[in-house]
């Protein structure tokens, strides 16, 4: 919202040696926030009137003229100009070197420089409205025309600004810094607000009082919607334009001049913050009646628009049915026209959220519903009456009020608080005196009785729309007008009960800089919602998926239940940069099963768990290795992050994966996730090009972090252990499990074996077909002395006789 | 042959010496010339004679003991000098040599040259028997004197060599990028909320962590949105397909903000309370370069019973500090949200400009970084709570934006993108 600083200071005596800046901050620290604080006169620096003294055809160019321009001070400018309407005598806008125009109001800001036009030197020049960005003030009736100021008559060489009452200060104060103090909307709210901080002297905007007698009547028939309506019928009005210091204010407050009528309602609006319309009262058959629409009534509004109406709006009607939707947009049918002689003015009261609502289905927010719908105080309609016949009277000396009537259906109660001055003092954490208090609350119109501990407050109407309801609100309101910045920070106090000891949080955090940290992959984050591509290549069903009704695309629409199908995508993004990556995310998952309700026994939420995902993409490494570094980084997670183990066991293929590579993860008997090698088609079907791409996904709410770490210390070994590789030959698709279990199991092949590692696996040239190489490290040592050679190769011996006998495995000869 | 010849005169080489007899039998005739002169060297010769020890190193002794004694037939009077010439000549020579060696091997050759076994200095000390009787003390000591200094030299020479040394030849080019340890990192965002976590567990604060999807009875009823507030509207929040109508209890939402979350924890322990609590929101709005559909928040809840409203300012001051690792100047304004009472704006100093103004903080010296406040005595009753009783301070403060602000990021879309070019920069 855009104040003009000289219009509040009708209504507040600002001192002049008032620091704006000041202002502005205080009015951000305790009130809404200042955004801009403009010096309007500087957008015409340079700017003067000039007056045309001779026009001169250009010498070089048809459409030019050149002009000899009295700028003041005795100079006479020669100043080439292509306006249409250039008149000798004609008080003109000149930009002089240094201002800044737009040419043809578009584009840029350039600044004005002395230059040649065609052959001919021109100083500055001659200025159409919008060029100088007047074009809403002062609108052209057609092209090239130039702004003709002759109806100002100040001397040549007099500012612009000083001209045009352009030494003004603009107030631009964010809309949302308001939304909950409807009272601020106008400038007379602001001026009240300005006199409450800085304790100066407000004028009162005296009531209007109707002498008339007549059957003019008004009937309301929902009071909760339209609490207040005052109609005003009245004759001896035309349409004309308003004085230019109506229009002058109108255009700094943001809005466009029209004409005296409408300009009236408007300029009432902007300073009282109450919206008021002007029916052609020729065009209203008998009486107004406020109602509700009748489901499907038809209603053309001022914009042209026809609505079909249902029964939650509230229209304004008269006996042939709607002329206004109340409180949003006046009809088209009843609008102020320029045969327009008699006029019923409406100054209103509506009730918010039923405001709101309207506006919003028909997609029509306008001033009026803008400021209906922050809940105005019906109170209020007295100053917009008020001021509305005062520039009635004052434009229209012949003007006759054939009709009056004030419906005040719902009279409004003013809000009535008890305070505990020892709660205030608390919350406040500062002893302010009861005079220091009261005065404050009294300065923002509160009424104010003291007795004892016990403060009685009554708010002003226009704050007790909603706004102020409880003793916090009281409390707000005294600290802000003490001011923020005079409450030193307190600190709290801690009570120690014990270490916070949050091991599930703890174990995810060591999870995510473990996959991060120690296997070198990336964190990513995706949204909520899958792409239906990736939904169907890779869970392929969507059974179970909860759908946003809303979605931010249609192919957006399913959430989440597993990580995976969102980092395939993200797979797919980095394949164009990256041949070799691996990624993780970590985030909610969604199912529509098992309602519970855990908080309150009426709020049914669907199964929510948190899974970590991954994603191990490669172009460079073969299956295996890939395999390998996925399986790795699940198997050592449980050591590295401290929590219960888990196993692999093929139990149910998912869906979107290998026939051959993949394994499910169990704790216990539970299944907790998944891992294994996108398969050929899927990964086709996500747009993966190049990339073989390993998964897993785990169910981290399965996790059981462990109460403390729980490896144990193992002596050093006294007599050097051995490492021994042995290669052999097994059958081709052996185990490394069964192998492992075959050295190391219940029945270790020999007493002096520490341990048997797999070191790697070869199938090739030199091996059989149906056979596979494997390479075994076999660590040898006693704890009782050291060994000779020939125990270890018999120890040796021994687990490859084992090995030949349960697995028919033979020793590699090449 | 001169005394100067000996030194240098190689038929002395080992091939030759290995053939014992000619050569003792050289030294037996120069010997019978020179018999006169010294019995008991004769007798010494002698015992190489009858020894017959084919070992290089006496050979060559003998041979030059005779070779001395042939000549003092002529030099006897010099020979006190000319040993003392020899010997400054010698530790000069070597001297240089050292000075001028440049590695370990070259200080070696010149070891040997000089007190190696066959080194000038120790033949030198060889000859010492054919000298006069009374020379010999002052002579001995002499060469035992130049012999230590070389050594010395040589050693200090060494640890100079030492100090000076590389394991690598000098082109070894340093430049060359280093190995990376690992290549993968935490989202920024991540890192910036658990730099918050320990912040705030250092004060004794508890981290929660709450479901994505909420109720509009928790969204809004619990926190005192009026029933028409407009955030309800499907235009900024996201509902849940078949569960978009009915009565706040049934309506279902990806959560549009954290503060619902906090009511249920609140809910779930006693007061009073200490935590904070990180997590994705998400709010159905066109994006762009600084607007988002899902986003992270991290709200802080303090409430107790004597708490005053600034309390909040300890909060804010401590998240910012560690945000930006200085104290960061703060201002609590005015601000209006339905659960908070009073409720407030909090502004932080512009890091850029340093509170001038600049087009960052469009020239106001202030960006607006979270919102504020005592939690609403709804809210509070809400979480069963008597608000007479218990008050408190809330923030909440958009992650995203303060990661923004402490790395220069000017596209809020990237964290969500799982660009691993963007997301790389932040290890």
């Amino acid at each position: 919202m855009k104040l003009s600083l000289s219009w509040i200071k009708d209504y507040v005596q600002i001192p002049e040696d008032m620091d704006l800046k000041k202002l502005a901050y205080d009015l951000t620290m305790s009130t809404v926030e200042v955004e801009d604080v403009e010096y309007l006169a500087r957008r015409f620096d340079n700017v003067l009137v000039g007056v045309i003294e001779k026009i001169e055809p250009h010498p070089n160019a048809d459409k030019l003229r050149v002009c000899k321009v009295d700028i003041g001070g005795g100079e006479i400018k020669d100043i080439v100009c292509g306006g249409i309407n250039l008149k000798e005598g004609m008080r003109v806008a000149v930009s002089c070197p240094g201002a800044v125009v737009r040419w043809h109001g578009e584009g840029e800001p350039v600044v004005i420089k002395n230059s040649k036009l065609r052959g001919v030197e021109s100083y500055g020049m001659i200025c159409a409205s919008d060029e100088i960005g007047l074009g809403e003030l002062f609108p052209a009736s057609q092209e090239a025309e130039i702004l003709d100021l002759s109806a100002f008559e100040v001397p040549a060489g007099t500012s612009l600004a000083d001209a045009l009452d352009m030494n003004d200060v603009l107030l631009e104060i964010d809309n949302k810094s308001m939304t909950n103090r409807p009272d601020l909307w106008g400038h007379y709210g602001i001026a009240r607000e300005i006199a409450a901080l800085y304790d100066l002297p407000l004028k009162k905007i005296e009531p209007y009082t109707a002498d008339v007698q007549s059957d003019f009547k008004v009937e309301i028939n929902d009071p909760d919607r339209c609490t207040r309506y005052i109609g005003v019928e009245m004759s001896g009005v035309e349409v004309k334009p308003s004085p230019y210091q109506m229009q002058n204010r109108i255009w700094k407050a943001g809005m466009r001049p029209i004409n005296a009528l409408v300009d009236i309602t408007n300029y009432v609006m902007l300073a009282t913050g109450n919206p008021t319309h002007a029916f052609d009262a020729d065009n209203i058959t008998d009486h107004i009646v406020v109602r509700h629409a009748v489901e499907g009534e038809k209603l053309i509004l001022l914009n042209d628009h026809e609505l079909t109406l249902c029964a939650d709006d509230l229209v304004i009607t008269d006996s042939e049915g709607p002329v206004a939707l109340a409180g949003v947009m006046g009809g088209a049918k009843d609008s102020i026209l320029p045969k327009t002689r008699r006029v019923i003015l409406e100054v209103a009261n509506f009730e918010s959220t039923g405001i709101r609502r309207t506006a919003l289905r028909y997609d029509t927010r306008t001033e009026a519903s803008s400021r209906y719908e922050k809940a105005v105080d019906p109170e209020r309609c007295e100053q917009a009456l008020a001021l509305s016949m005062q520039y009635f009277q004052e434009l229209y000396p012949e003007l006759t009020v054939t009709g009056f009537c004030d419906k005040y259906v719902k009279k409004l109660e003013r809000a009535q608080i008890d305070v505990s001055l020892a709660w205030l003092a608390k919350r406040l954490g500062k002893n302010l005196s009861n005079e220091v208090i009261q005065k404050k609350l009294e300065l923002l119109g509160f009424d104010v009785e003291i007795s004892g501990d016990n403060m009685h407050v009554t708010a002003p109407t226009w704050r007790s729309t909603g706004d102020i309801s409880i003793k916090d609100d009281v409390m707000e309101e005294v600290a802000r007008l003490y001011g923020y910045d005079n409450f030193e920070a307190t600190s709290f106090t801690t009570t120690f009960e014990g270490a916070i000891n949050q091991k599930d949080q703890d174990l995810l955090r060591r999870i995510k800089e473990y996959l991060a940290i120690r296997c070198g992959m990336q964190e990513v984050y995706t949204y909520p919602w899958m792409n239906d591509v990736f939904v169907n290549a890779v869970l392929q069903s969507t059974q179970g998926v909860l759908r946003l009704s809303t979605p931010p695309a249609p192919d957006l629409s399913y959430i989440r239940s597993s990580l995976l199908p969102n980092l395939c995508e993200a797979v797919v993004k980095n394949e164009r940069y990256f041949n070799d990556f691996a990624i993780f995310e970590e985030a909610q998952v969604f199912f529509d099963r098992n309602y519970t309700a855990a908080y309150d026994e009426t709020e049914l939420l669907p199964e929510q768990k948190r899974h970590i995902g991954a994603a191990f993409a490669s172009s460079v490494k073969d299956i295996t290795e890939l395999f390998r570094e996925a399986k790795g980084v699940l198997e050592y997670m449980p050591r590295y992050t401290h929590m219960e183990g888990f196993e692999f066991r093929k139990e149910e293929k998912p869906v979107w994966a290998d026939n051959v590579v993949w394994m499910n993860i169990f704790h216990g008997d539970e299944k907790i996730g998944d891992m294994g090698l996108v398969a050929k088609k899927v990964s086709m079907d996500c747009g993966i090009k190049n990339l073989s791409v390993m998964l897993f996904e785990l169910d981290v709410t399965k996790l059981v972090p462990l109460k403390s770490r729980t490896n144990r210390f193992t002596h050093l070994a006294e007599y050097p252990e051995t490492d021994y590789d042995i290669s052999m030959l097994f059958d081709s698709d052996a185990a490394w499990a069964d192998i492992y279990d075959a050295i190391m199991g219940q029945k270790k092949a020999s007493a002096l074996l520490k341990d048997a590692a797999f070191v790697d696996e070869y199938r090739g040239k030199q091996i059989p077909a149906g056979k596979k190489s494997v390479t075994i490290r076999l660590t040898i040592g006693s704890s009782e002395k050291t060994l000779t050679s020939q125990e270890i190769e018999s120890a040796a011996n021994q687990v490859m006789k084992k090995l030949g006998k349960k697995m028919g495995a033979e020793l590699r000869t090449q | 042959m001169s005394l100067l010849e000996v030194s240098v005169w190689e038929p002395f080489g080992e091939k030759h010496l290995l053939c014992v007899k000619p050569d003792v039998r050289v030294a037996e005739r120069i010997h019978k010339k020179s018999a006169e002169y010294e019995e008991r060297r004769y007798s010494e010769i002698g015992w190489y004679r009858d020894s017959h020890r084919p070992l290089f190193y006496d050979r060559r002794t003998v041979f030059f003991y005779f070779t001395g004694n042939l000549l003092q037939d002529k030099l006897d009077l010099e020979r006190r000098i000319v040993m003392k010439d020899k010997i400054e000549s010698i530790l000069s020579e070597v001297k240089t040599r050292i000075a001028a060696a440049s590695s370990e091997n070259e200080l070696q050759n010149v070891k040997s040259a000089y007190v190696g076994k066959q080194g000038s200095l120790s033949l030198l000390m060889k000859e010492l028997p054919k000298l006069d009787v009374s020379l010999r003390p002052e002579m001995g000591k002499l060469l035992n004197q130049a012999k230590n200094e070389v050594t010395e030299l040589i050693d200090a020479k060494r640890l100079e060599l030492k100090l000076k040394a590389s394991e690598v030849s000098p082109d070894f080019d340093c430049s060359v990028p280093g190995i990376m340890p690992q290549k993968g990192g935490l989202h920024p965002i991540t890192q910036m909320c658990y730099d918050l976590n320990d912040a705030f567990r250092s004060m004794g604060f508890e981290i929660f962590q709450e479901d994505d999807i909420t109720s509009e009875l928790y969204a809004f009823d619990k926190l005192n949105f009026p029933p028409n507030h407009p955030a309800r509207e499907s235009m900024d929040t996201y509902w849940l397909e078949g569960h978009d109508s009915g009565s706040t209890n049934e309506k279902l939402c990806l959560r549009p903000h954290l503060t619902g979350g906090s009511v249920r924890y609140m809910q779930t322990h006693k007061p009073p309370y200490r935590f904070v609590y990180p997590g994705r929101v998400y709010r159905n709005e066109t994006t762009d370069a600084h607007h988002e559909r899902a986003f992270f928040q991290y709200e802080a809840l303090i409430v107790d019973k004597d708490i005053t409203f600034t309390s909040g300012k300890v909060m804010i001051n401590s998240i910012l500090s560690k945000v930006f690792g200085t104290d960061v100047p703060v201002r609590m304004r005015s601000g209006f949200f339905p659960f908070v009472e009073p409720g407030f704006e909090i502004d932080m100093q512009c890091q850029v400009c340093g509170g001038k103004g600049c087009s960052v903080c469009k020239h106001v010296g202030w960006i607006e970084v979270m919102p504020g406040g005592s939690p609403h005595p709804n809210v509070l009753r809400a979480a069963g709570l008597d608000p007479d009783e218990y008050t408190g301070f809330y923030v909440n403060i958009g992650l995203d934006r303060l990661v923004m602000m402490r790395y220069g990021v000017d596209d809020v879309r990237l964290f969500h993108s799982a660009d691993l070019r963007f997301l790389k920069q932040f290890r």
